[in-house]
């Protein structure tokens, strides 16, 4: 079968009425937690996760990546209306959108955003589905060495692009990797450090610690703080742009999609980065760069591209190599083995419907996405009038429903608790929760690809520096130079640091 | 044009204007919040992310550690261990450094034991150890109706009414809609 005809095969599962309507709930769903300051695409996906239980699991896994990519769409109108982030990869709209939103004109600058992230997504969408193929027939043919070199690259690239503290981010892929070695040996089958608890045999839960790392403690963090904020409401005809801010978006919008698309490969922070090095780049680039911070539109459009454009990229690697590069992926990868299903190379072959029926099913949403958030920006909006106290109360016990739904354990309501209160005291010191999860997801296949390829060798650690790693490592390491030398010469670092600031 | 709505959102905004505010100034001598130095807890950190690695590294050398090219269960977590020690201690050496570089420059306080976050952290605690005891929905109707009175600041019979109904729908939405079985408790 063509790419074509199971491209056509995948549409028929992603049109069918269950397509759709989960995928317009998990766009719905994901607006609304990215709307929701405190709750990002990886809380929202989480809860969300014990619903899919019953599903087919493409079904499944359409509505939690119209999470994951509805929450990119959400978070945008809180930066522009209320200069809150709804989640991370949107503090550098804070900076124009609220600007421009004070100046009367908020209305464009969410539609150039709407439609902006329209572009990057469906664009992000199409490397997805004339990369993804390839590089898994490529990946068929690679042993447990070259898994090991890729997945330490991965782990080495999350520490090494961060924008906080490298040596504090490394200390979290090493707690990470070694908390996921609590449960059963995969090779041997000996217990480790599971004091004798059977809940334990199968490893800490990967929901739970999501939910506690990132949800319970940014819920803490934002408990601390007292602010009575002002939302600026526009009126739907208020939304047209005019001529000149389509002429001034328009190469935002192109250069957004590229620079989301090339960084969408990064583990770790991409959705993030990709914002500050766009920004960076529109600033750059512009003939007024003073008009950056007071309101200028390629400041909305470059950043907003951006990160929904990380959204399809960010599946290759899970998809093509069964390597998650960031949290929300890697709950994709946690939610797929829950459904029997594995991805990595052989999905394409194995489960070819999962692969296609996705692929649909991201053009779909993102016209869904399109067609919600402009005509029910004045609902999304008005979410925020709930008192968080009563919003916290309610995450709270859905959170813990959730948690508990997976493995049907007491345990995970423990593992959730006291992990957000060490993620909450950490994220307080400056660690990052993010290479702790990704380690924590990859730990464990890591360590069974290390000793699988040792054995395989008799004991020779020259298997990890065979011809096929080599290649591997240094097309990886070509990459990441040319990224890092993009960054470096937009000034990344130091955008982080000052937009973050001014945000 | 833009209309301006006033939103109360992260707030913890008081409900009437005769409540008192719920986050008062911090002042270095009032208990709660503790303000602490940044490098100091940062000290702690490292010495509990230390004290980790060498809990895992001790047990971890109580398993198999097979050969160098024949790894057995207890090699990465030993490696891992030990790893995890000397990264931390490497955070403290460089906060050292960069303390003793920028002596002059004030170190960070930061504020540990918001009201706010230690009622909801007690609240999450008591849900496991009720969880099974009580039955799932009464335990997450005990903990709303704290939070609501305790964080939100409401009445106790709207708390109450509100924790109630609320119960009911994540029965009906979960228990029936979706199937997800919880324990009942004593019922």
């Amino acid at each position: 079968m063509t790419g074509f005809e199971q491209l056509v095969r995948g549409f028929s599962v992603a049109l069918s009425w269950k397509g759709l309507l989960y995928c317009f709930i998990g766009c719905l769903w994901g607006t609304v937690v990215g709307v929701l300051p405190g709750l990002g695409p990886l809380a929202g996906m989480t809860l969300l996760l014990p619903l899919t239980f019953g599903l087919d699991p493409t079904i499944g896994i359409i509505m939690l990546t119209g999470i994951f990519y509805g929450a990119m769409y959400g978070g945008s109108t809180t930066s522009i209306l209320v200069r809150i982030p709804g989640e991370a990869a949107s503090v550098v709209t804070c900076i124009d959108g609220y600007e421009m939103a004070r100046q009367g004109r908020a209305g464009p600058a969410l539609m150039i955003s709407a439609v902006g992230s329209f572009i990057g997504g469906t664009v992000s969408v199409l490397g997805l589905m004339f990369i993804a193929p390839p590089l898994a027939k490529v990946m068929i043919a690679i042993g447990p060495s070259v898994e090991v070199v890729l997945m330490l690259l991965a782990l080495f690239i999350i520490s090494i692009v961060s924008a906080g503290s490298r040596i504090k981010t490394a200390t979290m892929v090493v707690l990470g990797l070694l908390l996921g070695t609590i449960g059963l040996d995969n090779l041997t089958g000996a217990p480790r450090f599971t004091f004798g608890s059977p809940e334990l045999s199968g490893g800490l839960s990967f929901a739970a610690l999501a939910i506690g790392l990132f949800g319970l403690s940014e819920i803490l963090i934002n408990l601390e703080k007292t602010e009575t904020i002002k939302a600026i409401q526009p009126k739907l005809r208020d939304l047209i742009p005019r001529w000149n801010d389509v002429r001034d978006s328009a190469p935002a919008i192109g250069r957004g999609s590229v620079i989301g698309f090339i960084f969408g490969i990064i583990p770790g922070v991409s959705h993030v980065v990709s914002t500050f090095v766009s920004y960076a780049v529109e600033k750059r680039l512009s003939k007024n760069p003073e008009q950056f911070g007071k309101g200028a539109i390629a400041g909305v459009a470059g950043p907003e591209t951006a990160n929904n454009a990380v959204t399809g990229t960010a599946m290759i690697p899970l998809l093509a190599l069964g390597i998650p590069s960031i949290p929300a992926t890697a709950l994709l990868l946690s939610a797929l083995t829950i459904h029997g299903v594995q991805p990595g190379p052989l999905l394409l072959t194995d489960r070819p419907d999962v692969f296609w029926g996705l692929v649909a099913s991201m053009y779909i949403g993102n016209i869904i996405l399109l067609m919600l958030n402009l005509p029910l920006v004045g609902i999304f909006v008005n979410l925020l009038r709930i008192p968080y106290q009563w919003l916290v109360t309610a995450i709270l016990v859905i959170s813990i429903i959730g948690v508990y739904s997976v493995n049907s354990s007491v345990i995970d309501i423990w593992i959730m608790v006291v992990s957000g209160g060490i993620g909450y005291l950490l994220r307080k010191l400056g660690y990052e929760m993010a290479p702790l999860l990704l380690a924590l997801v990859l730990g464990d296949r890591l360590e069974s690809s290390f000793r699988l390829a040792l054995t395989m060798s008799g004991g020779s650690y020259a298997t990890f520096f065979d011809t096929a790693s080599v290649v591997v490592l240094g097309s990886a390491l070509g990459l990441l130079l040319l990224i890092q030398g993009l960054a470096w010469v937009f000034g990344y670092r130091k955008s982080v640091t000052d937009e973050a600031e001014r945000a | 044009m833009a209309d301006q709505a006033s939103v109360t959102n992260h707030a913890s905004a008081p409900q009437s204007p005769h409540e008192p505010a719920s986050q008062e100034p911090v002042s270095q001598k009032s208990l709660l919040p503790r303000v602490i130095g940044s490098r100091r807890a940062g000290l702690l950190a490292t010495g509990a992310l230390a004290l980790i690695g060498l809990i895992f590294a001790w047990q971890a050398s109580r398993l198999d550690l097979g050969q160098i090219g024949l790894p057995g269960p207890g090699f990465f977590p030993l490696l891992l261990g030990a790893l995890l020690v000397v990264f931390a201690a490497a955070i403290a050496i460089e906060g050292r450094l960069a303390s003793s570089k920028l002596a002059s420059s004030k170190d960070e306080p930061l504020e540990f034991g918001h009201a706010q976050v230690l009622i909801t952290f007690a609240a999450l605690l008591t849900v496991p150890l009720l969880f099974e005891l009580l039955g799932a929905y009464i335990t997450l109707g005990l903990m709303s109706a704290v939070l609501l009175v305790c964080i939100a600041r409401v009445s106790l019979l709207l708390a109450v009414v509100s924790s109630a109904v609320g119960m009911a729908a994540c029965w009906y939405l979960f228990g029936e809609l979706l199937g997800v079985r919880l324990p009942i408790g004593p019922f």
